[in-house]
């Protein structure tokens, strides 16, 4: 159990952040199973050389977003929920949907002009996808 | 006062002394070696040899222990140890009146057995008493100075108003009346002006010391 | 239940040119905390003040639960000091120092020093005269790293390090704090470590402490915001706003109560946020102080 996670220094995002990504990967990819303990909050501060106010806010979050658990006194490990995976996409596209809504709006676009933009990448999805089975069909 | 740890601050100048107190014995061992010799007038040079290296090392120590602290700035790494003004002060004054002692008291026991030994010049022995409490003050004075100031400054000068005063005092208690009188003569003449100027001494070297600590003790700023 | 390694409560130290004015400062046991301040502001004299080398005119100072300076022999004990302007002795070698420091403390590591002569590539029999500035930095830190003080209260721990060297300090101290019984107390020019390793940081001005607080707050409640302002809009009043600068048009803002609903009260307002830039423990500083000044000045 050692970990392989790095901080980037010129990262434009606060480390908390990154720590966050970094294990959120780790779980999603496979790397880090489920039930699987990971480094307690002081382990991780010392491995990674960043303060342990850091790693706690970090572990605060991904606890409250239920991707970890903390056992009072026998440190943290990954939480054991069968839905792990799916549950982390999820969470990364209520992001990626957030900053949507915030771009949208600091452009100045009506709700419906934002949803309209949505449609018209997953149209482009659903077509790039068709194209590609067209071809892989008309060469196999 | 952690008796322990002003043994080790003493033990650490001494190492890091080492050539000049080395040096000093070296200088006491020759001086012996030249009295060795039955000659006359070696004793007075041996004489001379030893009260030269008495001065010198008493200022030396004083100089190299207590100023250079401050000058080559350790005095944060020895106050970072767990001790305080008292024995870092009593660590300096033990680590060099020690190694000022076994000189001094060399010359003591020399001189005054030598005198003591030879019938026609017992009357010298007051006054050599009072001149080795002399020498014996003047470097408590550069102690306390040094501690102090901590300024090369300042013990420099103390190292000369020493000097000064060793000889200047010298020739003026050679003039006392009740000194001179059995200075020259076959036999002991303790004098009354004798005593007093002997226990004067003594005192004042206690005084140096007290008020050394008393300073110490006062100052707000270690640093 | 977290006890304080450190406690000043009103400290006050008067100089003929410098004051230290109703310092107040804890350090809750097990963390590390940051001083930053420009130089002469006052950061080495509270470090002395602290190990009982500088006795305070006024005012309770408190360290491992004994009171300065007047109990500093026993709180020494369990402390480990090093400051920029120390020096050892330089016709001595390392491993001398190393035999004097270990005679001395019960609570050395022998096998830790000789992992620490390793890491930061120290010989032992080398002279102290014949070693460059970050190795003596380095020499002095291994000292007192070795004999694993409770508290460990650094003056300018990296200055003048090289930067592998600077990257091997950060990690040793880092370490210390894997036993959570262990606390840091350093002070920095450098902001980047710093806001890399502290818990808890504290800003120092002109023998005052101007801000205090653990090291996210401060990263969260800072922001720099861009503003374009349309030509009836005005620029909105938001807390804790503590400079403006740019130009009419284009103002940017410096608030230190940083709100995302802020965002919204702009543009509500006419003032059309461009960026909402989070800035470094550097640019929060320099803001601090540069709006104290002004104050002070006013």
């Amino acid at each position: 159990m050692h970990s392989d996670l790095v901080i980037s220094q010129t990262d434009g995002r606060p480390m908390y952040l990154q720590i966050m990504d970094q294990i959120r990967q780790r779980i999603a990819v496979g790397d880090w199973e489920q039930g699987k303990e990971i480094p307690s909050i002081r382990q991780l501060a010392v491995t990674l050389r960043v303060s342990v106010i850091t790693v706690k806010r970090a572990y605060m979050e991904l606890e409250r977003d239920g991707i970890i658990v903390t056992q009072q006194g026998k440190g943290s490990i990954v939480a054991p929920d069968p839905e792990l995976g799916s549950k982390l996409y999820d969470q990364e596209l209520a992001k990626h949907i957030d900053r949507v809504a915030q771009l949208g709006e600091l452009l100045g676009l009506t709700p419906k002009e934002v949803a309209s933009r949505v449609r018209e990448a997953t149209d482009r999805l659903t077509t790039d996808r068709l194209t590609k089975d067209r071809l892989t069909k008309e060469y196999s | 006062m952690n008796y322990a740890m002003v043994k080790r601050l003493v033990l650490k100048d001494w190492y890091l002394q080492r050539w000049a107190i080395l040096g000093s014995l070296a200088g006491i061992v020759a001086t012996l070696g030249i009295i060795a010799t039955g000659a006359k007038i070696a004793f007075l040079l041996g004489l001379i040899l030893l009260i030269i290296v008495i001065i010198s090392i008493g200022a030396h120590m004083a100089v190299a222990t207590i100023v250079t602290e401050r000058k080559e700035q350790t005095l944060p790494f020895v106050m970072s140890l767990p001790i305080s003004y008292r024995e870092y002060t009593a660590s300096k004054i033990w680590g060099n009146l020690l190694i000022f002692l076994v000189p001094w008291v060399t010359m003591v026991v020399g001189s005054i057995g030598m005198l003591l030994w030879s019938p026609s010049s017992r009357g010298l022995v007051p006054y050599t008493a009072i001149m080795s409490a002399e020498i014996l003050l003047s470097t408590c004075l550069i102690l306390a100075v040094a501690l102090i100031t901590e300024s090369q400054g300042w013990a420099v000068a103390a190292i000369m108003v020493g000097n000064i005063g060793v000889n200047g005092l010298g020739y003026a208690f050679a003039h006392i009346a009740g000194i001179e009188k059995g200075m020259w003569g076959p036999t002991i003449q303790w004098s009354g002006a004798a005593s007093v100027v002997l226990l004067a001494e003594f005192i004042t070297v206690g005084l140096l010391l007290g008020i050394t600590f008393f300073v110490q003790g006062r100052k707000k700023d270690f640093l | 239940m977290n006890d304080l390694s450190v406690h000043f409560e009103g400290v006050s130290k008067i100089y003929p040119h410098f004051t230290l004015d109703d310092l107040s400062l804890e350090l809750p046991t097990g963390t590390i905390m940051g001083l930053i301040g420009a130089n002469g502001a006052g950061k080495s004299t509270t470090i002395r003040i602290l190990m009982g080398l500088v006795h305070q005119d006024q005012g309770l100072v408190q360290v491992l639960g004994r009171e300065m300076p007047r109990e500093q022999a026993a709180a020494k004990l369990d402390i480990g000091f090093v400051s920029e302007d120390m020096r050892l002795y330089g016709p001595a070698t390392l491993a001398w120092h190393m035999s004097f420091v270990q005679s001395i403390y019960p609570q050395w590591d022998q096998a830790y020093s000789e992992m620490l002569l390793r890491r930061f590539d120290l010989k032992p029999q080398q002279k102290i005269k014949g070693l460059s500035h970050g190795q003596r930095v380095k020499a002095a830190l291994l000292l007192a790293l070795a004999r694993r003080p409770r508290l460990l209260v650094l003056d300018e721990p990296t200055t003048g390090l090289d930067p592998v060297a600077r990257q091997e300090v950060l990690g040793e101290l880092m370490a210390v704090l894997a036993d959570e019984d262990r606390t840091i107390l350093f002070s920095s020019h450098n902001t980047l470590d710093v806001e890399q390793i502290s818990d808890q940081i504290t800003f120092i001005d002109r023998g005052r402490i101007i801000a205090s607080d653990n090291k996210e707050m401060f990263l969260e409640r800072w922001r720099r915001l861009r503003l374009v302002l349309s030509p009836e809009g005005d620029l909105p009043s938001l807390p804790g706003v503590v400079e403006v600068g740019g130009s009419e048009r284009l103002p940017v803002l410096v608030t230190n109560r940083f709100d995302p609903a802020m965002v919204s009260v702009c543009n509500d307002a006419g003032a059309t946020v461009q960026a909402v830039d989070p800035m470094t423990l550097e640019e929060i500083f320099v803001a601090n102080v540069h709006s104290r000044r002004e104050k002070q000045t006013v």
